[in-house]
């Protein structure tokens, strides 16, 4: 074995002698969450991390003087955030809860200045009885790093200390309240609705027709008993747009409108409350792409049947049939939930609750309006053919994005959902 | 999922207990309240010059090596080799200025290449000396088993076996290993190996003339080789009582490495043992950034009667209570020192002691079990050392007063039974 050999073995073994301990501790951060004492949905946080490990893992000492300022710390603020944060996961009973930095500050820990990120966690959808920390900084730079995580809750204290091993721990805030799980995800599944664009345009698809009905041409024509034996049959009539056989005429009286409304509404909430609850217990489970391109679709068949009616009178099969893929679309709000079965069937039970207000509410200011107006020009042709185009040309572009996962230029800006 | 371990004593997993109770006395010790040694309270500072935090600086060229390794390793995703080579800078660093963190950084970067079914031999090296670097001796000399079995050859393997088999006190072990390290490795090798064990087990003498031998390794022998040797000589000199050799030996060794923390941390212990902790506070100077320096500080300051002590104590005690908070025990030998010889805390240190000698059982692993045992006045608490002792002829100028000591209270004990009470208490 030749002299160099050996030398650059000895080296390296010689790192193997750590002969006593060693100067500095390895890695650790301190995270602290604290509920207000106000505001059930929220809890404050603090995280102190090492100056010299954001320095490793983002690079602080701008200027690589060897010496970190305060300066240069508060010029890093967001890349220290935007680096940290994401590798916190605070949920409440299973559901993702929101964190936002408020500030910063330094923390001298006895291993050095550690910079301090002041944050807030919301569980805005409820009220959360179990806290989970799933903690995952530094893992894939230093699998020695840990997590020294402390709890507040009340006169409650918990601690855990999490690593690559062990990335997750829980405590029990409170004892899970029914009422307050029903009433907090009531709120929360209004909110679904009325925030959910495409679930509140599926729904004005099947509307908009509603205060009219549609029947042939008057005086004798050589289409119509081709068109009235095609819709009878339910068969596409893709090539043969309305105009040219049939149109569109205001219903004579409410009721008949009323009714076919309820109808609709009443399909989509069984289909979707049966997919919803199946999704949320865990007994289905379908790829969110899927559900969100399957809702896309919806929009647009949906939209689509208004300008080249496929199905005119049974238009509650439509909503029957697509109520189950906006069940599991409104299960996404509830993805991970996790209670005690009481507390379970009272938020599923408050959110299908809260889903169904929010849509009666959309009905109710829709339809008495509609029917109002229903004579005019402007329903019939601006908001009904020109509206349903409209709806159609904003599902296709969701359709393209949801199942390609692409993004169109200035798609989203229009419209967030 | 795991729970939190919440603060009443009575939902603590029982093998929870144990750290619990400890970190709880250590911080009840401090006279405050809370469990955390979140005890600070954030600020902001005063103007964004102040300096905060010091760091590696660019210019130095550790650094920059650092810096072209890992941009190597970068573009070649796949090359196990080439990870191996920034792990290696990495714990090289870590070991030279005493930083743990670099262990972490480097362990990171292997640990890709661990995945796969049958991981590259130098790769495995490198997660070895991890392993045993931060004392997972048994873990480390599985891993070097099976690495010896792919390479029986492998002489870095061999040398690490060995010295993981020092610490454990397996002479036998690492004699085996020295063997097949002068066989793959050359009688270089074979020699520093020997030395090394002879010097532990009984035969310091004969380990010091051999030393001698090769103190010199030529001029293209790295300055941290040439350290090496001399803290090893000046270890071996003083095992066997030749202080002033011994003295010589480690100035020598910290003109090679100056400022090397494992090195200042011995020659402080050193020093402090042979009543010079004016010399010991000298040598580890101001550098409170150290954990091995400022402990030696700390004692030196009890030492002298220093008024700077007790906030110096306070000061250490907190940076124990963090370092328990994370669950590593990697300093139970130290702690257990502090505990002992600056706290007065003889039950706490032979609990720690104990821990620590199912680790490791170097001479000064088995000093600070037989120095607690023997301050509680129950010598049979450190059977375990005493067998051992005896049975590997383990011998140090340090450790051998005390054999002897807890020899002759065992007799005058069995002649005349000590009350259980005591027994008891100190068992437990």
């Amino acid at each position: 074995m030749n002299t160099t050999r050996w030398l650059f073995m000895l080296c390296v073994a010689l790192a193997a002698f750590a002969p006593s301990a060693w100067a500095h501790k390895e890695s650790d951060a301190y995270l602290s969450l604290r509920t207000d004492r106000a505001d059930d949905h929220r809890m404050h946080g603090q995280w102190d991390i090492a100056l010299r490990d954001l320095d490793y893992a983002v690079g602080i000492d701008a200027n690589h003087d060897g010496a970190i300022t305060w300066g240069e710390v508060q010029a890093h603020r967001t890349a220290i955030e935007s680096y940290a944060l994401p590798r916190l996961t605070v949920k409440g009973d299973g559901l993702t809860c929101e964190t936002t930095a408020t500030g910063q500050a330094i923390d001298d820990h006895t291993d050095g200045a550690y910079a301090v990120i002041l944050f807030d966690a919301v569980c805005d959808k409820n009220i959360p009885s179990r806290l989970t920390v799933v903690y995952t900084l530094m893992v894939d730079i230093d699998p020695y790093h840990r997590g020294i995580v402390t709890l507040h809750a009340g006169d409650r204290v918990a601690g855990a200390v999490l690593g690559p091993d062990r990335p997750q721990a829980s405590l029990d805030l409170r004892t899970p309240d029914r009422w307050n799980e029903f009433t907090s995800f009531l709120n929360d599944g209004i909110w679904h609705i009325w925030t959910g664009t495409d679930h509140i345009l599926f729904l004005l698809s099947l509307l908009l027709p509603a205060v009219l009905v549609m029947q042939p041409r008057s005086g004798p024509h050589v289409w119509r008993r081709r068109a009235s034996v095609a819709e009878s049959s339910g068969a596409l009539m893709a090539l043969n747009p309305i105009g040219a056989t049939r149109v569109w005429h205001p219903v004579e009286s409410f009721w008949p409108a009323c009714l076919d409304v309820i109808k609709i509404v009443t399909a989509f909430s069984i289909s979707h409350s049966i997919t919803l609850s199946l999704a949320v217990l865990g007994i289905v489970h379908v790829p969110s792409r899927l559900v969100e391109s399957g809702i896309a679709l919806s929009v647009l068949v949906a939209a689509f049947n208004n300008v080249y009616p496929m199905v005119a009178k049974r238009v509650w099969l439509i909503a029957f049939a697509f109520g189950f893929i906006h069940g599991l679309g409104f299960a996404s709000a509830l993805t991970g939930l996790q209670l005690p079965p009481g507390a379970m069937a009272a938020s599923l039970g408050g959110f299908s609750a809260g889903v169904e207000i929010g849509q009666e509410a959309i009905v109710l200011a829709f339809l008495p309006a509609a029917f109002a107006i229903r004579r005019t020009r402007f329903y019939q042709i601006g908001l009904l053919r020109w509206g349903s185009w409209t709806i159609v040309a904003i599902a296709a572009g969701w359709f393209i994005e949801r199942v390609f996962e692409v993004s169109i230029p200035g798609f989203a800006s229009i419209l967030p959902n | 999922m795991h729970a939190f371990k919440t603060a009443s004593p009575k939902v603590i997993r029982p093998s929870l207990r144990k750290g619990v109770f400890r970190l709880v006395g250590i911080v009840a010790a401090l006279g405050s309240g809370p469990l955390v040694a979140q005890h600070v309270t954030p600020y902001v500072p005063d103007s964004p010059a102040v300096v905060l935090q010091r760091v590696p600086p660019a210019t130095d060229p550790r650094v920059r090596r650092f810096e072209q390794l890992r941009t190597d390793a970068e573009a070649h995703p796949g090359n196990a080799q080439k990870a191996v080579v920034l792990a290696q800078a990495y714990i090289d660093f870590g070991r030279s200025t005493g930083d743990a963190r670099y262990l972490g950084r480097a362990m990171a970067v292997i640990d890709p290449y661990m995945k796969a079914p049958s991981p590259p031999i130098s790769a495995m090296l490198a997660h070895a000396t991890i392993q045993q670097s931060r004392h997972a001796f048994a873990a480390a000399r599985k891993e070097l088993e099976q690495i010896l079995r792919r390479a029986p050859d492998n002489a870095q393997a061999w040398l690490t076996v060995a010295t993981v088999a020092m610490v454990q006190g397996d002479y036998r072990g690492a004699n085996d290993a020295c063997v097949h390290l002068a066989n793959s490795g050359g009688d270089f090798m074979g020699m520093i190996c020997t030395s090394s064990l002879r010097s532990l087990d009984g035969r310091a003498k004969q380990a010091y003339a051999l030393l001698t031998l090769i103190e010199d390794p030529g001029p293209k022998a790295p300055a941290t080789i040439r350290a090496w040797i001399e803290s090893l000589m000046a270890e071996t000199a003083a095992r066997t009582g030749n202080v002033d050799v011994a003295d010589a030996h480690f100035r020598r060794a910290l003109q090679w490495t100056p400022g090397d923390n494992f090195l200042l941390a011995d020659y402080g212990e050193f020093l402090l043992d042979h009543a010079r902790p004016a010399d010991a506070l000298a040598l580890v100077g101001n550098d409170t950034t150290s954990d091995t320096s400022f402990l030696i500080r700390v004692a030196a300051e009890v030492a002298l009667k220093s008024p700077r002590a007790a906030d110096d104590i306070a000061a250490m005690d907190e940076r124990f209570a963090a370092m328990t908070q994370r669950g590593d025990h990697i300093f139970l030998r130290e702690q257990a020192t502090y505990l002992l010889h600056v706290r007065g805390k003889a039950a706490e240190a032979l609990t720690l002691a104990r821990q620590n000698w199912d680790v490791q059982r170097a001479p000064k692993d088995a000093r600070i079990y037989l120095e607690a045992a023997l301050a509680l006045h129950d010598p049979a608490a450190a059977a375990d050392v005493l067998d051992f002792i005896k049975e590997s002829g383990m011998s140090d100028d340090t450790v051998n007063p005390l054999v002897t000591q807890a020899q002759a209270a065992i007799a005058v004990a069995q002649v005349k039974p000590l009350p259980s009470t005591t027994n008891g208490a100190a068992r437990r």
